[in-house]
């Protein structure tokens, strides 16, 4: 071979490298792990990765929302009355609010007389710290959507329906009162069968953790109590058929962009397994899960009944990363759960002594429990 | 997977009935057979136990005979005799390690990119997470057991202490105490099955190590999902119904 | 200008108001009674890590030399748990002032509505004394 044909086939040579292999691009890698920005890049091109963020990634391509996130915040799911009007605060605002709903929340206290003590057990210490802070963004209600942050009013209940909430209030006041019947007439959360994972996750008092997992066509969802996993395939199979009902729904989801969403159907009738009595057969969750950065994971849900509530209505959470260094732990509930033997015993002894439960008060809330 | 180990991915179930029985155990009525007729009938079944029977101290031996009689002995009036009696099964109460992988129902391995591996059994919705190359012990028991996980090569070796000394290895009421400690290995043998092995000491129950194995399914039908069985409002009259008021709500 | 955001302290209520669900917790009130206040001071026999409450055993001397045995009821494990506790944290033997109300159908359980130990010191808060360990984290 002659010098010019060996030049030609080495030049042919380098351009074929050049398209077959995969070239870097920008500093970022394409091998599908967790990427970073970073690398050299023109202020026009950092000025679109600042737009939008390059996504993290599991190895086979979906957005990585593994690890263990906590949802506490005292942000109130619904904007207070004397907030109407203002959806986000300033600095100063915030800082103020967010020390008045402390001092309101913190178990710590002891004044208030006996009846407010009682009820503020246990101590901080047993509680989750981080449900005394409002969110980073300084809203004023978790609730986005209808503007003014509240949950939309109610549409006309069927007699059916009424009677059915007046029953659970009635149940509701039996066991507040410390007078059960039976086990019937507590919650479901109290009897251990669902608590914070029955869909929309809301932040509450302890325990505010979710391990989320994945695999290839999967996305896990373990709340810590009750122990359960919701395991919701992407692969765009239909929901069960109606007949089927459970107690937390049935859940598909995909991946939009960086979002998982996910849309649940199929509870049961039961009380209490859809949000504060709306009507299983009619209500749709739809919640979206969007990984902000390394430790930050926006939740959000809309929720929608044309038979209980005049329109959908919608909230944002975030969630904060929190593992390794803490963990979720096994919250076995039922296996141990001495308190119901406690009620009712307890309410059998006190009749014994002739105590009696008074009647309802007109009025009082009848939705009450999830 | 993208890290070179092998893919437990997927809905598996033990068809054994050793959670009748981990050993031999024939045919025969269960509980109430005057109501329950052939429905309730214990099916057969050989020995998962290698080399046939669990190494029981002669107290122990004892105590499992006793468990066995007191099996459908439900009593919870007093918290401190609250687990004295009954098969925690019946209760709907998380059966543990290695119980819960031969119920008859299926669990979802979810095995991803973090250092975590799910286990999600279809039997009171219970999870248990197998924490990939962890050092650190239980902090307190639980009803799973703490599982701390490692590759040998294409086995998933699995090590589980921490588990609450309450659970029952199956319905004949073999048991252990807070000394129980099993080691998993979970086996790819092909594309549909692993190969489950379990091998368990308690210096308080057993007079040596024992081991115990069986074959893991792939359930291969299209669009199958893990379907609830939370059990915990079929226990509820069994457990609470006699604190009922009387001549009150029957409901 | 300064926002007033509340006209009083505490307009949020004590447990629920508008932030958190109903499930949040049953009222301690149902079950133990306000006007039954007890305060004593007690040997922890054993504790009891489980949910959804973990329960501390104390044996309590009366002045005529008996010993009453008390249950008293507290929250969650789980939180001390990621606070780096663990079930070693509590010796029995040791030494506690139960600050909290009586259960209302008369039984010697109560809610611990403050535990201290002989030193003043909150029960779980601090680390000296009960050897529990100081923001341990789990090893990995």
């Amino acid at each position: 071979m002659n010098d010019r044909s060996s030049a030609l086939l080495a030049f042919l040579a380098f351009v074929t490298a050049l398209v077959l292999v995969p070239q870097p691009i920008g500093g970022q890698t394409t091998s599908g792990t967790r990427q970073t920005t970073g690398g050299t890049k023109s202020a026009g091109a950092r000025a679109t990765a600042k737009k939008t963020a390059p996504v993290q990634r599991t190895p086979w391509g979906d957005p990585d929302l593994q690890g263990v996130w906590n949802d506490a915040t005292s942000t109130p799911l619904q904007r207070p009355g004397d907030l109407a009007g203002k959806d986000v605060l300033n600095d100063e605002e915030a800082a103020e609010f967010q020390e008045q709903t402390a001092h309101g929340l913190t178990r710590d206290r002891r004044d208030g007389g006996r009846d407010a003590d009682v009820n503020r057990a246990y101590n901080e210490h047993w509680m989750d710290a981080r449900r005394l802070k409002i969110t980073a963004d300084h809203r004023t209600s978790l609730i986005v959507d209808p503007p003014d942050g509240r949950i939309p009013s109610l549409v006309p209940l069927s007699p059916e329906r009424q009677k059915a909430r007046a029953a659970r209030a009635d149940a509701n006041a039996r066991f507040n009162a410390g007078m059960p019947n039976t086990f019937h007439d507590m919650s479901l959360p109290v009897r251990c069968i669902i608590r914070t994972d029955s869909p929309p996750y809301l932040p509450t008092i302890y325990n505010n953790d979710f391990h989320i997992f994945q695999s290839p066509g999967y996305v896990a969802i373990a709340p810590e109590m009750i122990h359960s996993a919701r395991i919701i395939p992407l692969d765009g199979r239909p929901h069960l058929r109606g007949d089927l009902q459970q107690w937390l729904g049935d859940t598909r989801g995909h991946f939009d962009g960086p979002t998982l969403v996910v849309e649940t159907t199929n509870f049961r009738a039961d009380d209490g397994v859809v949000f504060q009595g709306a009507n299983p057969a009619t209500y749709r969750i739809t919640e979206r899960f969007t990984r902000v950065d390394a430790d930050t994971l926006n939740y959000e849900f809309t929720i929608e009944d044309p038979m209980t509530w005049t329109r959908p209505w919608t909230a944002r959470i975030p969630w904060t990363k929190i593992d390794p260094g803490e963990q979720m732990y096994e919250y076995a509930c039922h296996e141990d759960n001495f308190d119901i033997v406690h009620f009712l015993t307890g309410a059998r002894a006190r009749e014994k002594r002739g105590e009696t439960v008074g009647p309802r008060p007109a009025g009082a809330a009848a939705a009450g429990e999830r | 997977m993208a890290d070179g180990h092998p893919d437990l991915n997927g809905i598996w179930q033990a068809f054994v009935t050793a959670n009748f029985d981990i050993q031999d155990h024939e045919a025969q009525p269960g509980p109430h057979p005057e109501i329950m007729g052939a429905y309730g009938a214990e099916l057969p079944g050989q020995s998962i136990v290698e080399g046939g029977d669990i190494p029981y101290q002669p107290w122990a031996l004892a105590k499992k005979k006793e468990n066995f009689a007191k099996r459908m002995t439900v009593d919870v009036s007093s918290d401190k005799t609250w687990h004295a009696s009954g098969d925690p099964e019946l209760k709907c109460y998380m059966p543990g390690v290695p119980r819960a992988t031969y119920m008859p129902l299926p669990f979802q391995i979810v095995q991803g990119s973090s250092p975590y591996i799910l286990v999600a059994y279809a039997f009171t919705s219970a999870t248990r997470t197998i924490r990939m190359n962890w050092k650190g012990d239980a902090p307190t028991d639980a009803w799973m057991g703490w599982s701390r996980g490692r590759w040998e090569g294409e086995t998933l070796v699995v090590d589980v202490t921490g588990q609450r000394e309450e659970t029952w290895l199956d319905r004949a009421g073999d048991f252990h105490s807070d000394k129980f400690h099993v080691v998993e290995r979970y086996t790819p043998a092909s594309p549909y099955h692993l190969l489950y092995e379990a091998t368990i000491e308690d210096p308080k129950v057993y007079t040596r190590q024992w081991k115990m194995s069986f074959p893991l399914y792939r359930r291969v039908e299209k669009n199958l999902q893990l379907l609830e069985f939370k059990c915990v409002p079929f226990t509820e009259e069994l457990l609470y119904g006699k604190f009922r008021k009387p001549n009150g709500d029957v409901k | 200008m300064r926002t007033k955001l509340f006209g009083v302290a505490g307009a949020f209520g004590l447990l629920v108001g508008t932030t958190m669900p109903a499930l949040a917790h049953h009222a301690f009130n149902a079950e133990f009674d306000a006007n039954k206040p007890i305060k004593f001071q007690g040997t922890i026999t054993k504790m009891l890590w489980v949910n959804p409450h973990a329960w501390i055993y104390v044996d309590v001397k009366k002045p005529d030399g008996t010993v009453e045995e008390w249950m008293i009821e507290t929250g969650t494990p789980n939180t001390l748990l990621r606070r780096g506790l663990t079930k070693e944290s509590l010796q029995a033997g040791t030494q506690i002032t139960v600050d909290g109300y009586q259960s209302k159908d008369g039984s010697l359980r109560a809610n611990g509505r403050d535990l201290t130990l002989p030193n003043g010191q909150t029960l779980f808060l601090g680390s000296s004394g009960t050897g529990a360990p100081d923001e341990i984290k789990p090893k990995k």
